[in-house]
């Protein structure tokens, strides 16, 4: 259920963008950017409506049976989709990993599934399902990948973002020490501990900082929230990216 | 680093914790260290990862058939000659070991190191009725030394600087001026247990594996305190969670392969001292009893709970060693026996779900204790399931629940949802410059206070899609 | 400060009276009880054991006699990795000269030592021409005043030598089995523990190590076996103040391992 769907058809033509509560509220321009880069890659953007939240905060605080309830909304509302993008390898993972489970014993379970198994993480639908690996860089690099925690140890996937990176035309990848090391975020644990989310926060930076990178570049909104939290307050001159604002 | 102290919340330990700069080096170091170890061993280790699924395999399976097991085990043991006790809670183990003890007139007991007899405290329990424990692990003999409690699972004194080793020494070992040297140190707690190993009546053991076929304790040690504990004394007893049983020698050989790989690197600890009961006729040295203490506490309950997976634990370590949180505040801001992820579960077993409703959020939930995990116990998933229980049973304060079930709303009603992005953006305006958030009154604090916030977008995402399309 | 007060007696008590021990029978009917409420979490089942362990083992025998050079070399590089000290020498005649050149390097003065037999070779009289003086563990339980002069010669002996059951090449490994006349203390108290073998005792893996275990325990026990299997794997090491390893804890600083060329003329 976690395993990137297969391009079974051929590459999907047509795509349900899944904007996650995160990118909707704080980052929209990376949604634009997304609808903008698919678009020019031959492939239509839907956005179905009423969207609000995976549930992902719910379902890790323990309140699954809130949780079940926005994922059976949620299931509703991409019905239809034939194929779903996700910008966030947490909500990619919340939705493949935990519906059917929330959702088990109940009619919408086979919705569920089939939802899991039709949901591509970003990087994911670029590199696997539509094969397309080289874009030009809209930001100057060096760039540094962040694993976000949810995509590598969730979804397995460390590599689409990778390939992405080295086959960038116009700016150069470099390793990021510690990049499978989390940033902190956690959700509720960046506020319940935060010095201690803060603490963790310090090492990704030294990390970033020792790469020479000008630029981490990430695929979930809450790895961005906390990271680019971290260097503005610190003033630095690094940025934190996600993966679609370096496409061009 | 000094202890913790009594009813403090975890928040204002695991702070006290990240201000002790020597504590955070040597956890960084320490746990960078092991790390790298462990990756290089399973690296140069084609077959491991399908002994960690054979592993998996093997424990759940003996779980599925525990009585049988343990009995198999019990009637081997006795078969050598051995006897077995049944503990149900800690208090009942002590007893059990303290009846030994006066039995056999024991008045120093040398311990190997054994996370069991510290779950059970039983050494506070041996001194009270004037039998002296000496703990024989150099970490604990350390931490024993200091009145402190172990800060890592296989390195206990991982928290103290060589220099903070030497002064304990030539304090409580009566030899001033002694060198800040690993060496000289080392060799200094040698000779001193020594002697205590040659006038111990007692030995005190724990158990990283009991083979039921055969009746074999297994012990892993790499400083030979194992084998020390269980060849001098006249009485061995051993102590072992009841989930430590496994059905046979072949089952040993796959949990051998992987757990000295996970621990340290190592692709066997020194020493792997396999017990068959006490000694035998003939044999010059060796305890003449053997004690077995099988230890419930909270175990047998979770055969059917929802920590059962917890059981497959071999106590090696590693979960500690890669866990964000883990690595910047050390063992002891944990607060109980055990720390790192696999603790917070275990301390569940032991203690009930209340004794977690802080600690099951000392987790960013990222998984990597699960991914270093050599029986790939999915710790997260706990975790998740005890904040589950600890909301279910309204253990969680009643604000937080408002919040939660406030946001719950929210994202089931898509009106309400963009009501709170319009609230937030107008709520936002007086702390919003230059396009960032840089303080924020009440609980929004706990972010600002050391990290910006982005402002609620002018218009969402979805407010802009009818732009794009 | 007394934290550890915070954690109470444990998990789900049974009610009991205050000075009952609980039985095996209860016990076990409660873990049944609880594994009745469940079928747990996926299929699963111990590793398969071999069917004839005995018959095995000799079969794994014949075929590891094979290719024992290999198996050795790979030893050899396994027992360095974890700082063994490694010789080789043509014949059992040859050991008594190679110890002694072992002892004169650390002034070695007084050794204990398996017995002849169960060493494979005679090593007191060559030592004993050399002044070096080598105590034979006894393979009955002598008298309590004869025990006691034994546990003090032990506990001042420069070197212990032993034989090894097995030597196992994916991890240097050194397995011994303790007996009559084979106590446990030879190799862990001396300061240097040397091991005499041959090529009958290599065997390539753990795993192989698992079958050897499997036949030595199918059927009763010999006689004078005792009742511990000690797997040494290198000196006695530990990395306990600030990650600094140093050797010889509690056990041996240093471990040598004597290869036999020409067998020791021992059971295999």
């Amino acid at each position: 259920m976690t395993a990137p769907p297969t391009a079974r058809a051929g590459a999907p033509r047509r795509v349900a963008l899944m904007i996650t509560c995160l990118a909707d509220m704080f980052y929209p321009e990376v949604g634009e950017r997304i609808v903008r880069l698919l678009r020019r890659l031959g492939v239509e953007v839907t956005l179905p409506a009423g969207q609000t939240c995976c549930g992902l905060p719910l379902f890790n605080s323990g309140y699954h049976d809130e949780a079940a309830a926005v994922a059976r909304r949620t299931v509703a509302i991409f019905r239809d989709a034939d194929a779903v993008v996700v910008p966030s390898g947490s909500c990619a993972w919340m939705v493949k990993h935990e519906y059917p489970g929330l959702l088990r014993g109940t009619p919408d379970v086979a919705d569920a599934e089939r939802l899991a198994e039709r949901t591509w993480e970003f990087s994911q639908l670029l590199v696997r399902g539509l094969g397309r690996t080289e874009f030009e860089s809209a930001v100057e690099g060096p760039l540094a990948y962040h694993d976000s925690c949810h995509l590598l140890r969730g979804l397995h996937e460390g590599e689409s973002p990778r390939v992405l990176l080295r086959q960038l035309k116009g700016a150069q990848a470099v390793p990021l020490p510690g990049s499978d090391e989390c940033c902190g975020f956690g959700g509720s644990f960046s506020v319940r501990l935060p010095e201690v989310s803060t603490a963790i926060l310090d090492k990704k930076l030294a990390n970033l900082e020792a790469s020479g990178a000008r630029c981490l570049v990430a695929c979930d909104a809450g790895c961005l929230m906390q990271i680019r939290g971290g260097l503005l307050r610190r003033n630095s001159s690094l940025r934190a990216l996600h993966l679609a604002e370096v496409l061009k | 680093m000094s202890e913790p102290i009594v009813g403090t919340p975890l928040r204002e330990r695991a702070t006290q914790a990240l201000g002790d700069r020597f504590l955070h080096e040597a956890l960084d170091i320490a746990t960078t260290k092991f790390i790298a170890l462990r990756r290089e061993a399973f690296g140069d280790f084609p077959e491991g990862e399908a002994l960690r699924d054979r592993a998996r395999a093997i424990k759940e399976a003996t779980l599925q058939r525990l009585d049988a097991h343990l009995e198999t085990l019990v009637a081997n043991i006795e078969r050598l000659g051995g006897h077995v006790h049944f503990a149900t809670t800690a208090e009942e183990a002590r007893q059990i070991i303290l009846d030994i003890a006066r039995r056999t007139g024991a008045r120093i007991a040398v311990k190997s190191k054994s996370m069991a007899t510290e779950e059970i405290h039983l050494n506070d329990a041996l001194e009270a009725i004037g039998v002296t424990p000496v703990e024989t692990d150099l970490g604990e003999y350390i931490i024993q030394l200091a009145h402190e409690r172990p800060s890592h699972i296989i390195a206990p004194a991982i928290h103290k600087t060589k220099g903070q080793v030497a002064e304990l020494f030539s304090r409580e070992l009566n030899r001033p001026g002694l060198a800040a040297d690993p060496e000289v140190l080392t060799k200094i707690a040698r000779e001193e247990l020594r002697e205590k190993f040659l006038q111990a009546d007692l030995g005190i053991t724990g158990v990283n594996f009991a083979v039921a076929e055969t009746g074999t304790v297994v012990l892993v040690t790499n400083e030979g305190n194992g084998r020390m504990v269980t060849s001098l004394p006249r009485v061995h007893v051993a102590v072992m969670g009841v989930e430590k049983v496994i059905p046979s020698m072949t089952d040993l050989a796959v949990f051998l392969a992987i757990l000295a790989k996970s621990a340290t690197g190592q692709k066997l600890s020194v020493y792997t001292t396999l017990v068959q009961g006490p000694r035998r006729p003939g044999e010059l040295e060796g305890p003449e009893e053997f004690h077995l203490v099988l230890l419930d506490n909270g175990r047998i309950a979770q055969i059917a709970g929802a920590l059962r997976e917890s059981l497959y634990c071999l106590r090696c370590g590693a979960c500690l060693n890669v866990c964000p949180v883990y690595r910047q505040i050390g063992g002891h801001a944990y607060g109980y026996t055990y720390p790192g992820p696999i603790g917070i579960l275990l301390t569940a077993m032991l203690n009930g779900p209340g004794s977690v409703k802080d600690l099951a959020h000392a987790s960013s939930l990222c998984g990597a204790c699960a991914d270093a995990c050599p029986v790939r116990i999915d710790i997260p998933k706990m975790l998740i399931e005890l904040r589950r229980q600890v909301d279910e049973q309204h253990i969680a304060p009643w604000p937080e629940r408002v919040v939660f079930k406030t946001f719950a709303r929210l994202l089931a009603h898509p009106a309400l949802y963009r009501l709170g992005a319009r609230l937030g953006r107008t709520l936002q305006r007086p702390f919003v410059r230059d396009g960032r958030i840089r303080s924020l009154p009440y609980f929004f604090g706990q972010w600002t206070r050391t990290r910006d916030l982005p402002p609620v977008a002018a218009r969402t995402f979805q407010e802009r899609w009818r732009g794009l399309s | 400060m007394d934290f550890h007060k915070l954690a109470s007696d444990g998990g789900a008590p049974a009610p009991r009276r205050p000075t009952a021990r609980t039985t095996k029978l209860e016990f076990l009917a409660r873990i049944r009880g609880e594994m009745a409420k469940t079928r747990g979490l996926f299929p699963a089942s111990p590793t398969e054991r071999p069917a004839q362990p005995r018959q095995r083992l000799d079969l794994l025998r014949r075929e590891l006699s094979e290719r024992w050079p290999q198996t050795l070399a790979r030893f050899r590089s396994e027992f360095e990795r974890v700082a063994g000290v490694f010789h080789r020498v043509p014949s059992a005649a040859d050991v008594p000269a190679e110890l002694e050149r072992i002892c004169r390097e650390r002034a070695a003065r007084r050794l204990i030592a398996w017995p002849a037999e169960d060493l494979g070779v005679a090593i007191a009289p060559a030592l004993g021409d050399a002044g070096i003086a080598v105590e034979s563990m006894p393979r009955a339980v002598p008298p309590d005043p004869e025990r006691r002069r034994l546990r003090a010669l032990i506990a001042e002996a420069d070197l212990g030598v032993t034989g090894a059951d097995l030597a196992v090449a994916e991890t240097g490994t050194l397995v011994l089995v303790s007996a009559a006349g084979r106590p446990r203390t030879t190799s862990l108290v001396p300061p240097c523990h040397v091991a005499v073998f041959d090529r009958t005792a290599l065997v390539e893996s753990l795993e192989q190590v698992g079958l050897v275990l499997e036949a030595w325990h199918d059927g009763p026990a010999p006689a004078e076996r005792g009742a511990v299997i000690n797997f040494i794997t290198g000196p006695s090491r530990t990395a306990d103040i600030e990650l600094t390893l140093t050797r010889g804890v509690h056990g041996p600083k240093e471990v040598h391992a004597i290869f036999v060329d020409g067998g020791l003329g021992l059971h295999g």
